[in-house]
């Protein structure tokens, strides 16, 4: 389910993150303009990769691992 | 860690109905956070509040989800306790379990938790209750060898679960088990990878009894159904009225479209098939007799929910029927359009049905590709403010 | 790292050899005494099932204890229902007694079937919840101790599904139930300005409230949230977005008691429960207010119900009217529905009881 998932999105997507204190997918997605699914696949990888992390206040976010 | 008189909570070990604190008192013999879990549950009985702090980041790598973090709000007092974090373990399908299994999360809990469990949570997991930070991952690693992993929480979706369905009901008219177990086995990421607006659920029942209360309880109710007539086994139903059975008024009597009837002449129960609406309560009084009928599949619907924030919802038909055989291809392209559209759509912690409502049915059916059909409303509008388009 | 999303393990793996023989071809069941059923397949083999309540919040001993049962009656197999109960199957009807008395000998009922009271379905309450408002497990061990002889017969007009959650957020969902306990507080949150800045968002915590009781404090020294006490309605929404707005209260909080409720499809739709007392005080450890009103409501139900009547059914056939009047409930304006879609709920005819 990891096809399609470049080392340049995830790049993309710790970059963005290195800007605001916490986000949601979809907000990830429209900040680096691309398909929200790939963007799943990629956060999901850089979860696996312990780069970012969850965090719940009344609904959940991730952010950069502090 | 002192021993402490505990006489509010001692009380409840009376009676005749088995004794939550007389379990938290086994586990309080082996492990120093059930002993404290005591002293706290006392503070709270005598307070009348919770002792008990959320928040903080706690989890295992990879995952946002199936684990919940707790802290007591007086740590001096219980240090044990301190952090005394939970963790949801996704049970297998209709909570059957072999003991080796069972006997294989107790041996991993005591040794890494404080030995006190739920079996089951209110979705259906196996919840773990009572550890610290550090043990979470090593444990997780250790129920994971163990072929068991965690379930969901936050703004994901949560573990589903089915009834006992075919396993061990003749009602079942789908495979609640398989259907619940493909699913989350297909939707691993999405429940231990929160990113929605909010928490997402989803139950299966194998007849229209809705025996997990899917109607109520999941955003996505999945109901076992049929779309032929009932089967009536004559012979039986003779059997039952010769034994004394009134039949008239258990049976006839109570059937809310009138679709049966007893021909006491003819000594035969007749049907209006096309009145049938499949409540079930006939073959609920006379299993023996009377059985679903065998085009069967599941109606589909929407947006079950406690009261959180709008009020309580139950759920909408969707699609009147579905049949659903393996792999379900047909309910998981509806579940990742129904998604697409909450995620694009939904503010922080609307359900999907609150988002129906705001943004209206109509709205939702064109993006998920569903024509509108009479079966999913009661009676149609009343009122002239039609936006035509 | 280890193994990460392999889910959990199959059902297939977990079934009894009876079950997974006559997978789908169970043609019908009985309920032979109060805890026993036994399921006949089209193949000629059956099922027999000892059902036993549980208090849900257990040791891991308690788990091995109905282990060494499993293993030496039901070839190292068991299940739980979806309200908490623990299920013995066999295909031996010699076992059936056995079992029977190895579960009371561990102090377990046998029960649940048919037209009686279930276990409590229920959730964490002072034991392990943050929103609390009332205990669950406490709680509902005072209940069952009153209503046990319900669950261990099947004497009442229809089964009675009993069901708690410690707040109005429910996580356990009762609000189908036949009888719904909530915990509820009837006070505002207490707003704690020197934390809100650290541990909230103040613009998410605004939002969180659903009659937009929260707005910044005006005071532009105080970097904080102000609460409009008036259109608070006690929810508890912003405390899950906001840990520095508690609003549990030692002599505010209490329960609430919703009837009528159904989730099955038999005979009446499915009905949500309705509000039948809007607040009994928290008295543990035997919450005496709250037990009693339960227990005169089942009482009430179970002598005016016509057979297979579930509570709501009763109270559809004979008027919320005579509910109130035959349990001796006051009706008050609390009962009158002013949220969002309360006006559906006003009556538009002449047609009433006196």
């Amino acid at each position: 389910m990891t096809e399609g998932v470049s080392e340049e999105l995830k790049e993309k997507v710790l970059k963005y993150l290195g800007t605001v204190s916490k986000a949601k997918n979809r907000d990830v997605a429209r900040a680096v303009e691309v398909e929200k699914a790939l963007v799943d696949k990629a956060i999901a990888e850089l979860a696996k990769e312990d780069k970012i992390e969850y965090i719940y206040l009344g609904t959940s976010y991730i952010q950069l691992k502090q | 860690m002192a021993d402490r008189d505990t006489p509010l909570i001692n009380n409840l070990e009376d009676g005749p109905w088995p004794s939550y604190v007389k379990e938290i008192k086994r586990a309080a013999k082996k492990n120093a956070a059930a002993k404290d879990l005591l002293g706290v549950q006392e503070l709270s009985f005598k307070d009348k509040i919770t002792h008990w702090k959320h928040g903080g980041i706690v989890g295992v790598t990879g995952y946002g989800s199936g684990v919940i973090g707790r802290y007591v709000d007086v740590p001096e007092e219980f240090p044990a306790v301190e952090m005394f974090h939970t963790m949801r373990i996704n049970m297998p399908s209709g909570w059957f379990y072999t003991t080796d299994a069972l006997r294989k999360i107790c041996d991993i809990w005591e040794k890494y938790g404080s030995g006190l469990t739920n079996f089951h949570g209110s979705t259906g997991d196996i919840i773990l209750l009572g550890t610290d930070t550090k043990s979470l991952q090593p444990c997780f690693d250790e129920l994971t060898e163990a072929g068991f992993d965690l379930g969901g929480s936050g703004s994901a979706l949560r573990t589903p679960s089915a009834c006992v369905g075919p396993a061990r009901c003749e009602w079942a008219c789908i495979d609640t088990l398989d259907i619940c177990n493909n699913l989350t086995q297909e939707f691993q990421d999405e429940m231990h990878r929160p990113r929605w607006p909010y928490k997402f659920k989803i139950k299966v029942s194998g007849c229209p009894n809705d025996g997990v209360a899917a109607i109520a309880r999941a955003d996505f109710t999945i109901i076992g159904t049929w779309r032929d007539s009932l089967r009536i086994d004559q012979d039986e139903v003779r059997r039952y009225v010769k034994n004394g059975f009134d039949i008239k008024g258990i049976v006839t009597d109570k059937c809310p479209t009138k679709a049966l009837a007893w021909d006491e002449k003819a000594q035969k129960l007749n049907l209006r098939a096309d009145d049938c609406v499949r409540c079930m309560h006939c073959i609920n009084k006379m299993c023996k007799a009377i059985r679903p009928g065998l085009d069967r599949g599941a109606t589909i619907l929407i947006g079950g929910k406690a009261p959180i924030i709008k009020g309580a919802y139950l759920s909408w038909v969707l699609v009147p029927f579905m049949k659903m055989e393996p792999p379900y291809d047909e309910a998981k392209e509806l579940l990742h359009k129904i998604w697409e559209w909450w995620d694009e759509n939904g503010r922080t912690r609307e359900r999907v049905a609150e988002l129906i409502e705001r943004m209206g049915l109509k709205t939702f059916l064109r993006a998920v590709d569903l024509k509108p059909l009479p079966q999913m409303v009661y009676r149609p509008r009343a009122n002239p403010y039609v936006f035509f388009d | 790292m280890g193994k990460s999303d392999i889910g959990p393990p199959s059902y297939k793996k977990m079934l009894p050899a009876v079950i997974e023989k006559n997978y789908g071809k169970w043609k019908y069941h009985e309920i032979t005494k109060p805890g026993v059923l036994r399921h006949v397949s089209e193949s000629g083999d059956e099922v027999w099932t000892v059902r036993a309540g549980s208090p849900r919040l257990v040791s891991i001993d308690f788990i091995r204890d109905i282990c060494d049962i499993a293993d030496k009656y039901c070839d190292g197999k068991l299940r739980f229902t979806s309200r908490s109960n623990v299920e013995f199957m066999t295909p031996k009807k010699e076992n059936v007694e056995p079992i029977i008395a190895a579960v009371q000998k561990l102090g377990l009922p046998v029960g649940g079937t048919g037209k009686a009271i279930s276990n409590i379905v229920h959730t964490q309450g002072w034991a392990h919840c943050h929103s609390a408002a009332t205990d669950s497990s406490g709680l509902v061990k005072a209940i069952m101790d009153e209503l046990y002889p319900y669950f261990t017969s099947m004497k009442l007009p229809a089964k009675l599904r009993v069901a708690l959650a410690c707040c109005i957020n429910m996580c356990g969902a009762v609000h189908c139930s036949d009888i719904a306990i909530v915990g509820i507080h009837t006070k505002p949150p207490k707003v704690d300005n020197s934390k809100v800045s650290a541990v909230c968002e103040i613009p998410t915590t605004m939002a969180s409230c659903p009659t937009g009781a929260i707005r910044k404090n005006p005071d532009p020294n105080v970097k904080g949230l102000v609460v409009n006490e008036e259109k608070c309605m006690y929810c508890g929404n912003c405390f899950t977005v906001c840990p520095a707005m508690p609003l549990a209260d030692s002599t505010g909080d209490g329960v609430a008691i919703y009837v009528g409720g159904k989730v099955s499809n038999a005979r009446h739709t499915p009905m949500f429960s309705r509000l039948a007392i809007p607040y009994l005080p928290n008295n543990p450890p035997r919450w005496p207010e709250a037990v009693n009103a339960i227990k005169n409501i089942v009482e009430v139900y179970a002598k005016h119900a016509l057979p297979d009547e579930r509570m709501g059914e009763w109270i559809d056939r004979v008027g919320w009217e005579n509910f109130f009047k035959l349990t001796g409930i006051p009706f008050t304006e609390y009962h009158i529905d002013d949220f969002t879609h309360g006006i559906d709920t006003y009556r538009t005819t002449t047609q009433f009881r006196w």
